[in-house]
């Protein structure tokens, strides 16, 4: 901004200064111009998303016992039944068990494959267009995918057998030891590509120079990709690791609907499973939404203990 | 520098220095490895989509027997079966009219908004945009159970108007902050010398911002169209189940419960509902990808 400073002092608390003077009536026009222009948009924003999002917390504090229910004053009861509950403390369990697990193994690797598809070696375009797929698919083909080849006849348990491994071959979705295991490896599956693409393209946009002096140096590739690429793209990596810590905490109950319904037991109910099953399956709204407020809360701490991890360091 | 780079690596010693002779770096020996797991982990992409596609043309019995064999013969008995038993004719009508109609109502609600923002410079237009960067950080997932109360309070649960005017809801955090971004790269001085010549506000908008914001305005769209097209759990609660008004997303999971096992139907149907996107990605791949790259960086 090469505005003198006089004259931003003309245009008070405006976000940007208007560097020519007596403006003011102009920027009062402006305001209406923004609020006509933008108002049915904000508008529906605030219906459809701010206002649920409201009405959660709301919600949360009402005995609602189903959706055509009259509610009433409920106080902290819901979320003293949650906390008391059991099956919420097996939820919380496999939500921590699937986090510590996706979010450690999915990131580096993606991290890992997108220097790999930087470098453009041989047929770097069919990689691309390889990982790139399952972010085309819908949640429901990849369910129904994935449910027809975890069954006890499915394409694993085949595959399986053709290596002369039967005795590894189970009912994975029905063994209440693999269930969510085998939700946690769908998660990989298609979410390792993807965050390897966008890496790629962010790293893609650094300047190759850096590189090119540490190869000089004769750095191997491992590390060029954690002692260089890496700090440079460190908020990435924060950014990237909070986006699919959100989809793991909230997205997550399509995918466990679709393979196991949360069974077998509760074996693979996570929170936002229990969310769902809670308000449209055992008709208990109320504390649906209190288990909904906390997942809310679990996902603000989330983030920002990872954006304080992944904080620049430079 | 080799040990301590490449001893994990065993496969590939001489790396750090054939590296300095080599024009690519992507090229190199000491990307065995790699090259080797990036491959094996496309392979493992890539056999659930072949399995689908063989399994689509075979009955179940070949299936068993031959899991990953190509089909022996071609048949469309799967495809037919799926089609009327999960009324797939419906529900792609359903999906292309609430994915088209959405798409279209997100545009009419983002663009002008986007314009509003594009040219302020007051303290609203910054409060405005805050909230709408806000949404970023609220995962829908989270208000499905309000937004059920709130369709069932005005008396459109489980039908498709309601969910045509709630997609564009979830769409408009990202669309309006893309397109404020494209809109701001027009010069003010054009639009200054527009409205001296008379134009009014509208008149701008359109032949002025329009025209630039276009690769903007085509992206959002790929974007807007792929993730409604693809969305199951607000159109499965929203919508609701029944085969009139339920999207192909929500129609094929009920082959599972229907056939069991058949799997041969059941890929038949997955097909039914990628065909779609997938004829899309071969016609738009570049745009398609560089819609998904932009979308998910923005947050």
């Amino acid at each position: 901004m090469t505005a003198p400073l006089i004259e931003s002092d003309l245009a008070p608390g405006t976000g940007v200064p208007d560097p020519r003077p007596g403006r003011s009536r102009r920027q009062r026009a402006d305001n209406i111009t923004v609020a006509a222009f933008s108002a049915p948009s904000v508008i529906w924003y605030v219906v459809f998303t701010i206002g649920p999002m409201i009405a959660i917390f709301v919600i949360s504090l009402l005995s609602w016992s189903g959706f055509l229910a009259t509610p009433s004053w409920a106080g902290f009861d819901n979320y003293r039944r949650v906390f008391t509950d059991p099956v919420f403390w097996t939820a919380a369990r496999n939500t921590v068990v699937q986090i510590a697990i996706s979010l450690p193994v999915m990131i580096p690797l993606a991290f890992m494959l997108g220097y790999y598809v930087t470098l453009k070696p041989r047929f770097h375009r069919l990689l691309r267009v390889v990982l790139f797929t399952p972010a085309l698919l819908s949640l429901s083909a990849m369910g129904t995918v994935f449910y027809a080849i975890f069954q006890p006849t499915g394409m694993v348990n085949s595959a399986l057998e053709t290596l002369g491994l039967d005795s590894w071959a189970t009912p994975w979705l029905a063994n209440p030891s693999t269930a969510l295991f085998t939700v946690i490896v769908v998660g990989l599956w298609s979410g390792i590509g993807y965050t390897a693409i966008l890496f790629s393209a962010r790293m893609a946009s650094v300047s190759t120079d850096i590189y090119e002096a540490a190869e000089l140096d004769g750095c191997g590739h491992w590390k060029r990709m954690w002692s260089i690429g890496y700090p440079v793209i460190k908020d990435y990596f924060g950014v990237l690791t909070m986006l699919q810590f959100l989809w793991t905490v909230f997205a997550s109950a399509g995918m466990v609907l679709l393979l196991t319904n949360g069974g077998p037991g509760n074996s693979s109910t996570t929170l936002s499973f229990l969310v769902y099953e809670k308000a449209f399956v055992q008709s208990q709204v109320g504390y649906s939404q209190a288990v909904g407020v906390i997942l809310f809360a679990v996902g603000v701490v989330g983030l920002l203990t990872i954006r304080r991890a992944f904080r620049p360091s430079y | 520098m080799t040990t301590t780079t490449e001893a994990r690596r065993p496969a590939a010693p001489p790396a750090a220095r054939t590296n300095k002779t080599q024009r690519h770096s992507g090229r190199g020996r000491a990307l065995v490895p790699a090259h080797v797991l990036a491959w094996l982990y496309a392979l493992l992409l890539v056999i659930p989509l072949y399995y689908v596609v063989v399994s689509a043309f075979k009955t179940n019995g070949d299936i068993f027997a031959h899991p990953f064999a190509l089909p022996t013969s071609i048949s469309f008995d799967n495809f037919s079966t799926a089609w009327s038993r999960a009324n797939l004719g419906t529900a792609l009508a359903n999906s292309v009219l609430i994915t088209g109609t959405s798409a279209v109502l997100t545009l009419a609600l983002a663009v002008p908004a986007a314009y509003g923002l594009a040219r302020a410079r007051g303290r609203l237009g910054t409060a405005v945009e805050r909230l709408f960067s806000l949404g970023f950080l609220i995962p829908g997932f989270a208000a499905l159970v309000p937004t059920v109360l709130l369709a069932i309070a005005v008396g459109l649960f489980q039908t498709r108007i309601f969910v045509i005017l709630f997609m564009p809801a979830t769409a408009l955090p990202l669309s309006v902050i893309l397109l404020t971004q494209f809109m701001r790269t027009v010069p003010p001085e054009l639009e200054e010398s527009a409205t001296l010549d008379g134009a009014s506000r509208w008149v701008v908008l359109r032949h002025i911002y329009l025209p630039i914001a276009m690769p903007g305005i085509a992206t959002v769209t790929i974007l807007n169209l792929l993730n409604f097209w693809n969305e199951y759990l607000f159109t499965l609660i929203l919508g609701g189940p029944s085969p009139s008004v339920r999207t192909v997303q929500v129609a094929l999971p009920t082959l599972v419960s229907q056939t069991s096992t058949d799997y041969g139907v059941l890929a038949a149907g997955t097909l039914v509902t990628l065909v779609p996107v997938y004829v899309a990605y071969i016609l738009l791949s570049r745009q398609m990808e560089d819609a998904l790259l932009q979308g998910a960086v923005k947050s």
